[in-house]
């Protein structure tokens, strides 16, 4: 009978003790976060980068690596939420805006996901944010770069990546610091000289729109669009509207190709002997892989957007880290998708870790007010802060592109070496376009 | 009147390679009746002969048109034996259906096989060059070679079906299978001949393409289009109707270029902001609704 009523003393005192004990430390949780990316279908290898992107980041937000410099890599989870561990829930949505839509659903209802990543193709996070907002449920977006997505008025929808305008912006901004000396290595250009633009753009949403952000650009800075044509991407041949490119005279040609239509274009120019002074493309066709490949040195001097290069690891200390750990996983060197999804689990840790709830009220106070410097990423921006007034909710205001043309390296193949920003130029531009 | 001159002559030259790509599409249809809806496959497969053979040989692309010919020649031949022979039983409507179905069976095969990937032609001794003929006029070498090589096919196989006893058997076949072999003809391997005909010229014309343009499985849906309107548009199962009528779609697709010959030479600023090339192919399928409305067998269709 006494040891009998010692054993309810002692069950009695572990009992109180055990309520006493704060729940988030009793085991550590895990923080479901749903991810839907293109991982089958014509978009797969840019979802097998985005995929591996991701899970690096998740991996070094769950442990504690040494020699990387990123508050993240100190904490072997989120900090804030008892060390709780990211577990990514991938879902493919093949490129398809219902599919995607559907996914989001299963994601929020059957996995109960505290939030959103994905899903680089605009038209699926479209939807996708959609049911997101419906729901109340936060969504960071990562590499779709239509602007029409924080036009929207979501509270629900983050995006960290720039968009298309400000890649437009760019360019201008290219043009304007190459009139008044600012590309490294070339003296200041009469803005006469390259005054003249014309475009040709693939029809679709995207391109029409470049089209037009082209125009509206053009009047701003004061430079004269004598000619902006749409074609179709899917034409089997574009002489008639190199002609009609060449027919304007412009000093400055620019694009908004996909991968086919890019090579035909450039082809195309080559073979009709077109010689502007410059040529840039709107990143897409003008930075694939066979762009370079089929087209060999006949790109060098071709200037294209983008949003992150291979001289961005050799600038940026934490990039060169991250790029070594992520070639170790996947035996490539970080490129735009890769490092943007990484950049956009990476923002969905620190506001986790700011936040210190999964409330998906805390985290939407916690993503309005969040300021994540860029010394903490690994693409070349100013940092993260979200815009939370104006036309533009819930869009990155510290984000910016990079503008690389094509040369020949030391290797002797032909690569993008930086020419804007000018702060962080690899490399001396080749000032007019060379012949083909 | 340079603009003139060389949208003129851009035009020819693109009308005389289409006209060559849509030529298997008429051989066939001239013959069986059947529209091959997977003729822009047979083209797609004749750009990856072209290509593989020349990447896996390291000879010049051009080479590859005798093995790109032998292919798309034992693909028609196979697909008349395999497939087609059982279909020509059923009716009109599962003839469509069933071309429908090889066109999908064929464009998954390459995907399978080839993966979604673009993939083009690096080098070869017409691959990125031209000619400047002066008063404007430039053009590509690899459009030169598929333009003359459309011709000489076309005289080729209008001998073939006008001059020779083969070409005269095909043409009972076509004009009455029936009455064709009670005069001793094998109608079946008529048929089977025109199937092989066809398939080569689409693969030829397919292993001449990939010179300038790069060749994923989805490419064959972009040139059967076209290929639709020209011989909709030169009647139906017309040799030399194709031909003419590839020339004039071409010359329509230089639309903006006589659009801008008329901007820069009158001035007329406003016509710079018309977006024509943007309308291109809407003249194209324009013409073909017009032919179709008033002249429903083509320009040079004598089947009724």
């Amino acid at each position: 009978m006494k040891s009998m009523r010692v054993l309810l003393v002692v069950f009695g005192i572990l009992a109180i003790f055990g309520l006493m004990i704060p729940s988030g430390a009793m085991a550590v949780r895990e923080i479901k976060i749903g991810v839907i990316y293109p991982l089958t279908g014509g978009a797969a290898a840019a979802g097998r980068e985005l995929r591996a992107g991701a899970e690096l980041a998740a991996k070094i937000a769950n442990n504690a690596m040494s020699g990387i410099d990123m508050t993240m890599a100190g904490n072997a989870g989120i900090k804030s939420l008892g060390s709780a561990k990211i577990k990514l829930i991938f879902k493919d949505h093949q490129g398809n805006p219902t599919l995607g839509a559907d996914l989001a659903k299963k994601l929020i209802l059957d996995d109960k996901v505290v939030g959103i990543l994905g899903c680089y193709h605009s038209s699926v996070t479209k939807t996708v944010s959609a049911v997101c907002e419906q729901y109340g449920v936060p969504m960071i977006n990562g590499s779709s770069t239509s602007p029409a997505l924080t036009k929207r008025g979501f509270k629900w929808f983050w995006r960290t990546t720039p968009h298309d305008k400000w890649f437009t912006k760019d360019l201008f901004e290219f043009l304007k610091g190459l009139t008044e000396g600012k590309v490294r290595g070339v003296k200041a250009v009469p803005k006469k000289e390259i005054i003249n633009l014309a475009s040709a753009c693939e029809n679709t949403e995207w391109g029409s729109h470049v089209s037009t952000l082209i125009k509206e650009f053009a009047k701003e800075y004061g430079f004269k669009a004598r000619k902006s044509l749409l074609y179709s991407a899917k034409s089997i041949d574009l002489s008639s509207e190199v002609r009609s490119l060449k027919a304007a005279r412009p000093d400055v040609m620019l694009f908004a190709s996909y991968t086919s239509d890019a090579i035909l274009m450039v082809t195309t120019l080559k073979a009709q002997e077109v010689h502007p002074k410059i040529i840039w493309g709107q990143d897409s066709g003008f930075e694939k892989p066979e762009f370079r490949s089929t087209l060999g040195d006949n790109i060098i001097g071709i200037l294209t957007r983008s949003v992150f290069l291979p001289q961005v690891v050799q600038l940026k200390k934490v990039a060169r880290e991250v790029n070594a750990l992520y070639k170790a996983k996947t035996g490539n060197d970080l490129g735009g998708a890769s490092a943007r999804a990484f950049t956009g689990l990476q923002a969905w840790v620190y506001i986790l870790e700011k936040s210190g709830s999964t409330k998906p009220a805390d985290i939407q106070r916690t993503a309005n007010s969040i300021y994540i410097p860029g010394k903490e990423l690994v693409v070349p921006w100013k940092g993260i802060k979200f815009s939370t007034t104006g036309e533009e909710l819930g869009q990155n205001v510290l984000g910016s592109g990079l503008i690389g043309q094509y040369q020949k390296q030391k290797d002797g193949k032909v690569g993008l070496e930086i020419v804007y920003p000018f702060d962080v130029s690899s490399a001396n531009m080749i000032f007019p376009f060379p012949a083909y | 009147m340079d603009i003139l001159i060389s949208s003129i002559a851009a035009g020819l030259l693109i009308g005389m390679v289409l006209a060559f790509m849509s030529m298997g599409l008429t051989i066939i249809f001239g013959v069986m009746e059947i529209v091959n809806f997977a003729h822009g496959e047979f083209l797609m497969i004749g750009m990856y002969t072209g290509l593989l053979t020349a990447q896996a040989t390291g000879i010049d692309p051009l080479l590859t048109l005798p093995v790109a010919a032998l292919v798309g020649f034992l693909l028609g031949i196979i697909c008349y034996y395999g497939f087609i022979k059982f279909l020509m039983r059923g009716p009109m409507v599962a003839q469509l259906l069933g071309t429908f179905g090889l066109m999908l069976f064929l464009r998954n095969l390459a995907l399978l096989f080839f993966g979604p990937d673009d993939r083009a032609i690096h080098h070869g001794i017409l691959v990125g060059k031209s000619f400047n003929l002066g008063m404007g006029v430039i053009v590509p070498a690899t459009k030169v070679a598929a333009a003359g090589l459309s011709v000489v096919t076309f005289l080729a196989v209008w001998l073939l079906m006008n001059r020779s006893k083969i070409g005269k058997a095909l043409t009972a076949t076509s004009l009455n299978a029936q009455g064709a072999r009670y005069m001793g003809i094998p109608t079946e391997w008529m048929n089977a001949l025109a199937w092989g005909i066809g398939g080569a010229s689409a693969t030829i014309a397919g292993a001449l393409l990939v010179n300038f343009w790069s060749v994923n499985p989805f490419v064959g849906i972009l040139f059967t289009m076209i290929a639709f309107a020209i011989v909709a548009l030169g009647g139906f199962g017309s040799v030399p109707g194709t031909f003419l009528a590839g020339l004039v779609v071409g010359l329509i697709t230089e639309v903006p270029g006589f659009w801008d010959f008329f901007t820069y030479t009158f001035n007329w600023n406003w016509m710079a902001d018309v977006p024509m090339t943007s309308l291109k192919y809407m003249w194209v399928y324009l013409t073909y609704f017009i032919i179709m409305m008033v002249r429903p067998r083509g320009l040079f269709g004598w089947k009724r």
